[in-house]
């Protein structure tokens, strides 16, 4: 078990840190808030609104797509940790073959997607059948 | 080291259920997403008490780094936190209702018996071994064994589905679909 | 075989440590730890200036010390005496969480550094894979810190920073399974004890595809640190300071501590893992102490050679645009990854996990014959 003192330790450490900087910061600094600086920066005008709108749609697809990876590569970690060992004992080519057919059907879906221009970042919301006859890509 | 295991487990059992519980009470999305996270994190640490350490590093890997993410990136396209501010006629903060009659019974349904079938699961494993001291080989290379072994359909059959996954996410993204924009 | 600093100190003592021992050389080596990669993280700053003088043909610091060289203690008290500047309409609770789970995350990642053969803190059997969970907990304090603000520029900084780091998450892991294939394992020190000394032992040189896989981590190790040519989170010309835009004083520190010892950290992970991390040759690790000391001086040593090559890269290219940026990780990166990946296995199956340069000896050794 104390092989995972050490990721506490330093957790606190870390913690030991922040606090005690924030701490020492708060009792040294100077302290005269005003409305003016309180502001969020915006070159200097007032700011207009708030900043908390509505989002591009392109950065929920990159997290979904980048989950469905991170699974993946979740699920091949243990399988490529024993591989070597496989290919010891001689029945490495199993292993080989499973990898193989894993990793194949996933690149379908980056084909998939690469072909649909789903990976590309900037889309117009017209679609891109249109956008690359104007050729405004 | 027992004392230190104790330790571990009660914090990470304290951030998994506090963590939870301010998810369900926290009325700004954004906060109970960043509540979720210390929830998620606490779970993983309970996965390390387990001696399970590969599920604590996948849960940090993928709930961790992706779903906590994703969550927040959903929510900004919702345009962020400022979205319910609704008084009550005594004045004070309320938010409003989600759902009618119909879906409250079936949530309650539902609940009742995810429930019923956790006790009967619990009941098992509790009886059968209590917390017992787990002897720490390497889990990796035993789930990486069983994975190509006795497994082998199912790990051959959670690519299709997250080959579905990765289709689907991307159609659902797409601005306009391609069969109302070739008109 | 040793495996944390407390199995190796108590092999050479002859001496086994009760709880209260573990956890006090175990609470030493962790500070220790923090406190030369807090060191680091400030010297980093240093050189970073101090390099970027040199490339522009500049002197940069040369006032606080010989050289300069306590510029960054300057700046730290600078940063204790700063006023603390909340924005009015920001997030408070998340403006005061986002800069600590940065370096709270990139401080957890430290536990599986391998140093050297002893003085590894925990030589964990999920290493590597831990080492990815820790530090992404910095994108979620990324995305945090340029929400919380409430500021355009932050905001901004934030999303593109988020998208950024799990987006170059994948071609990084895809690059590191290639190499746990190599090595067999996920352990830290069976990932650097399968090399050897010298270059033709590192899995740099393995094979054709890790040796294509070591810049796919490198570049990718720069787009996750968000150093430049991939610094458009914080894109001074547009954004201007980019997700640390509206923070001040020790707040903006902890930003700046965390990305300079993250970059660190990905920098002697490459090291380690593919160019031989804390091996040393001749046998030299079996003499005690001195051994350690040298490898120790050699992991350092590589890792720093890395650091300088990130920090030339920062003031030798431009920035890149976002839509690039994507295509490059999506469209190159990736694929790339993905095909090393396989490449590897394939290579492991018909060669029998042979080097190149196992493969060329044998044959040399044949054709003499």
């Amino acid at each position: 078990m104390d092989v995972y003192l050490p990721i506490f330790l330093l957790i606190f450490i870390a913690l030991l840190i922040i606090f005690g900087a924030l701490i020492l910061s708060y009792l040294i600094r100077p302290s005269n808030p005003s409305l003016i600086k309180q502001t969020a920066y915006e070159c200097g005008e007032l700011p207009v609104g708030t900043a908390w709108a509505n989002f591009n749609v392109r950065f929920y697809v990159v997290a979904l797509v980048f989950i469905i990876f991170d699974v993946e590569s979740a699920l091949m970690f243990p399988v490529v940790a024993v591989y070597k060992r496989f290919l010891q004992l001689g029945s490495g080519g199993a292993v080989l073959l499973s990898l193989l057919v894993f990793i194949g059907v996933l690149i379908q879906g980056v084909i998939y997607c690469w072909r649909k221009g789903d990976l590309d970042w900037i889309k117009s919301y017209r679609t891109s059948s249109d956008v690359r006859a104007k050729g405004l890509k | 080291m027992n004392m230190f295991l104790m330790i571990i487990f009660t914090l990470s059992a304290f951030l998994a259920v506090g963590g939870a519980l301010s998810v369900a009470f926290a009325k700004n999305l954004i906060h109970a997403c960043v509540y979720l996270l210390f929830s998620l994190i606490g779970v993983a640490g309970l996965y390390l008490t387990l001696g399970a350490e590969f599920v604590a590093a996948t849960q940090l890997v993928v709930y961790v780094g992706g779903v906590v993410v994703l969550l927040l990136f959903a929510i900004m396209l919702t345009g962020g936190s400022n979205l319910h501010h609704v008084t009550s006629r005594f004045g004070l903060e309320s938010t409003p209702l989600m759902g009618n009659l119909r879906t409250y019974i079936m949530g309650i349904v539902t609940a009742l018996l995810l429930i019923a079938v956790l006790c009967n699961v619990l009941q098992g494993s509790i009886s059968a071994s209590a917390v017992v001291e787990s002897k720490f080989s390497s889990t990796v290379e035993q789930i990486g064994v069983k994975l190509v072994t006795d497994h082998i359909l199912a790990f051959e059959i959670s690519s299709v589905l997250l080959l579905g996954a990765l289709v689907g996410a991307a159609i659902i993204a797409r601005p306009y679909r391609s069969s109302e924009t070739e008109n | 075989m040793n495996e944390t600093i407390v199995s190796y100190l108590g092999e050479t003592l002859g001496y086994s440590f009760n709880w209260a021992g573990t956890l006090a050389i175990f609470f030493i080596a962790s500070l220790v730890l923090a406190s030369i990669m807090a060191l680091i993280g400030g010297l980093g700053t240093y050189a970073e200036r101090k390099i970027s003088a040199d490339i522009q043909m500049r002197y940069g610091p040369n006032r606080v010390g010989p050289y300069g060289i306590l510029q960054f203690l300057a700046d730290g008290v600078k940063m204790l005496l700063k006023e603390d500047c909340i924005p009015r309409d920001s997030d408070r609770f998340i403006f005061k969480l986002s800069p600590m789970l940065c370096l709270v995350g990139v401080l957890a990642s430290l536990a599986v550094l391998p140093t050297s053969s002893g003085f590894i803190l925990a030589n964990l059997n999920v290493g590597i894979f831990y080492l990815l969970g820790a530090t992404s907990v910095v994108g979620v304090g990324i995305f945090l810190g340029g929400y919380s603000s409430n500021s355009k520029w932050a905001m901004l900084g934030g999303m593109r920073g988020a998208a950024q780091i799990i987006s170059y998450e994948v071609p990084v892991t895809l690059t590191i399974l290639s190499i746990v294939l190599i090595a067999g394992g996920l352990s830290m020190n069976t990932l650097v004890g399968g090399q050897g000394a010298f270059p033709n032992d590192w899995y740099i040189f393995h094979n054709p595809f890790s040796f294509i896989g070591f810049f796919v981590y490198f570049i990718g190790s720069l787009a996750e640190t968000n150093r430049a040519p991939f610094d458009i989170p914080e894109a001074e010309s547009e954004l201007v300071s980019g997700y640390h835009t509206e923070f001040s004083g020790m707040r903006f520190a902890f930003f700046a501590l965390s990305e300079y010892i993250e970059v660190f950290v990905l920098c002697a992970i490459a090291a380690a893992l593919f160019l031989g991390g804390y091996n040393i040759p001749f046998g030299l690790q079996e003499h005690g102490l001195l051994g350690q000391l040298l490898q120790l001086a050699v992991f350092f040593t590589k890792s720093f050679f890395l650091y300088y090559v990130v920090i030339w890269i920062r003031w030798t290219l431009p920035r890149m645009r976002v839509d690039h940026l994507m295509i490059l990780c999506w469209k190159y990166l990736t694929p790339i990854a993905l095909l090393n990946l396989v490449g590897t296995a394939v290579w492991m199956y018909c060669f029998d996990g042979k080097s190149f340069y196992m493969i060329l000896k044998q044959l040399f050794v044949a054709s003499g014959q």
